[in-house]
């Protein structure tokens, strides 16, 4: 049985052909001023997101343009979009890895690992990266390949083991707890990662009871989805523990679909969106892990403009420390900074 | 004596080849049939209400654009824009309900702009005589454009009350959405199989040189194929946005690609001519009730995508193999 027709594989070639095309379009460089430090005094800075079109790389991106403003000095940043592709990025990187267009990089890798092929960069200028690490070991902070001098980062198990510390709290009178963990893409090493240590923590205690594991996609509606179906079989869950605040809205969602009041229930997530904080502070969820993405941008800018003038370099800077609150968010912690609004909407 | 000679020969006429030809033109009822018999003997939780109506709910907005996507595929052509379509619809309704506050506006928008840019697609195809999937597969990136220049690439929530209530109200315990669905199906039925229009997309999709000889408008009703699927669109980005009350540019990635699976599987065939919304209905409530099993049964959601690809290459494969004997 031919799936398609001869002319319709002829459209599919000239179709892939065309997605090639966009690809390699996508990973040329754009075109722009040639300015060095040692020729105008100026430093051209390539930020390289994983996404421009997300509201996390965005707020990174954001963060570098501040501290590039409160720097001294002159910065021209060129913001590079890596649309989610791994491949996308490591050409970015490759291509101002050579020449002499670019003083120095901040990325946020979409993979790390697979970014770590792009090193050492040909024309040597200093990387500083945000979120993950660049290189084969992804809970490593510390630099792994010639050419990044910076991470400002958090390994991700070890977030993911203090939320899950904050379950066992919670779950500490109740037997059995039931918990669903609602993680982002089972096939990603980060979330793998997290995953595992979710249940490092969670099953040695034995009143705990782990009755499912549903992939969020970072999406509401994917988790509400999930989340409605683990509710069918587990309608007395007693906590939904998610990596992402999209995913534990959609839970929050499925809860009220089933009629069940989500403050009943112990709801937390992870990064801090305004939306998030707001939840926790009404009591409408019981904790977040706060991410700093602002912040994260301001701190890997800064590390650059270290390496750039001769300056000591902080290799490794804690994500979790770079904000101004308690990342391991509670309404008790957040009643603290009345004031405290979040460093992205989401 | 009747009785007696009628049942051997009933018994005669089922040979092989009559039931490769049964599982040809059924194998998305029996394994749906079979994973439905599976749950239920596997979980109690499977059979309920409750679960039925949560499983009709959760795919709804999918099972709408691949209802009208039927259309465009028995009509020879594709819809790669459908996902893209979604993203725009479901966007503009959030900026324009926080903008107007208007609720009834923001979520009667969807369709009308799901039509437009489905006519888009479908003059794309007929003016410009762009193949469809190059058409559609350049039009998602436009679409797509648009609905991150309208958000910025952030999301909008919209605060207000009762933007919710399409997504998720019910009236008798049974989501909105589940009702607008069945909607959506029957009228959609009807016009395929009781109208002039819907005897056109077969004559178009069946062999375009002889339906244009007979007299049809062939462009008209390609435009109005494309139309129609945005329009369903439309209708999915109008409920989805209302579920979760945040529109966002990634919202509906990858439903162009589930809705085409799922026609595909219901055994509408891919050259074009033959097709029927059931079985997209069906192929969409199979693919589901895989994901649904999985949840409630707490397997290894790894394993999923695995299951799943597996089941479609057995619904095709069956396929295949009644067309070979026949």
């Amino acid at each position: 049985m031919h799936i398609l027709s001869k002319n319709g594989r002829r459209v599919a070639v000239v179709a892939i052909a065309a997605l090639g095309v966009s690809s390699l379009a996508a990973c040329s460089s754009p075109s722009g001023s040639n300015g060095s430090a040692e020729s105008d005094g100026t430093y051209s800075i390539a930020v390289l997101l994983a996404s421009s079109q997300n509201g996390y790389n965005q707020a990174v991106a954001e963060g570098v343009q501040k501290a590039a403003d409160s720097l001294d000095g002159k910065f021209d940043i060129t913001v590079l979009d890596g649309g989610f592709n791994a491949d996308t990025q490591l050409s970015q990187m490759e291509t101002a890895g050579v020449g002499e267009k670019y003083d120095g990089i901040v990325v946020v890798p979409f993979d790390g690992p697979a970014l770590a092929a792009a090193f050492p960069l040909a024309n040597g200028i200093p990387v500083t990266t945000a979120l993950n690490p660049i290189g084969p070991d992804i809970e490593e902070m510390e630099p792994q390949v010639e050419g990044v001098v910076a991470t400002v980062a958090v390994p991700a198990g070890e977030a993911a083991a203090k939320q899950a510390e904050g379950v066992v709290e919670y779950c500490a009178d109740i037997d059995p707890c039931k918990v669903a963990l609602l993680v982002g893409q089972l096939n990603a090493p980060l979330d793998v990662t997290r995953e595992a240590a979710y249940r490092k923590v969670l099953e040695p205690e034995a009143n705990i009871e782990i009755v499912a594991t549903v992939e969020g996609n970072y999406d509401p509606d994917l988790s509400s989805t999930a989340i409605s179906n683990v509710l069918q079989a587990n309608p007395d869950i007693n906590v939904v523990l998610s990596n992402a605040d999209q995913q534990t809205e959609g839970a929050q969602i499925a809860l009220e679909d089933a009629g069940i009041d989500p403050s009943t229930v112990y709801l937390t997530g992870g990064g801090g969106t305004s939306k998030s904080i707001q939840n926790v502070r009404d009591g409408v969820w019981k904790a977040d892990y706060i991410n700093f993405p602002v912040s994260m941008g301001k701190a890997a800018m800064e590390q650059l403009y270290n390496a750039l003038t001769g300056g000591d370099v902080t290799s490794f800077v804690n994500a979790d420390e770079v904000g101004e609150v308690d990342p391991y968010a509670t309404k008790e912690t957040l009643d603290e900074t009345p004031d405290y609004t979040g460093e992205w909407v989401g | 004596m009747t009785t007696a000679t009628a049942t051997p020969t009933r018994i005669s006429r089922i040979t092989p080849a009559s039931a490769l030809l049964f599982l040809r033109d059924y194998a998305v009822l029996v394994l749906l049939g079979i994973i439905l018999l599976v749950l239920a003997i596997a979980t109690p939780s499977f059979f309920t209400f409750a679960n039925i109506v949560n499983i009709l709910n959760q795919n709804a907005p999918l099972a709408i654009i691949a209802v009208a996507g039927t259309f465009v595929i028995i009509s020879g052509s594709f819809d790669l824009s459908t996902a893209a379509i979604y993203a725009v619809c479901s966007v503009a309704a959030a900026w324009v309900a926080v903008a107007s506050g208007s609720v009834v506006l923001a979520l009667l928008m969807p369709p009308v702009i799901g039509m437009l840019l489905g006519a888009f697609n479908g003059f794309s195809v007929t003016v410009l005589r762009v193949h469809s999937f190059l058409a559609t597969l350049a039009s998602s990136l436009i679409f797509k454009a648009i609905a991150v220049l309208i958000t910025g690439g952030a999301l909008i929530s919209v605060p207000l009350d009762g933007f919710s209530e399409l997504g998720r109200g019910r009236i008798g315990g049974v989501f909105y959405s589940v009702i607008i669905l069945f909607i959506f199906i029957a009228v959609m039925w009807f016009v395929l199989n009781g109208t002039v229009y819907g005897r056109h997309v077969f004559a178009v999709g069946g062999n375009q040189d002889a339906a244009q000889l007979s007299g049809v408008s062939v462009d008209r009703i390609k435009v109005a194929v494309f139309a129609v699927s945005g329009l369903a669109a439309g209708i999915a980005a109008s409920i989805g946005v209302s579920r979760i009350a945040s529109g966002q540019p990634q919202a509906g990635e990858g439903l162009e690609l589930a809705a085409i699976a799922a026609i595909i599987l219901g055994g509408t065939s891919i050259n074009g001519g033959m097709g029927a919304v059931w079985r997209s209905v069906a192929g969409v409530f199979l693919i589901a009730l895989i994901g649904n099993g999985f949840d409630i049964l707490g397997f290894n959601p790894q394993l999923k995508n695995l299951v799943t690809g597996v089941i479609i290459l057995a619904a095709v494969a069956l396929a295949a193999v009644g067309v070979k004997r026949r």
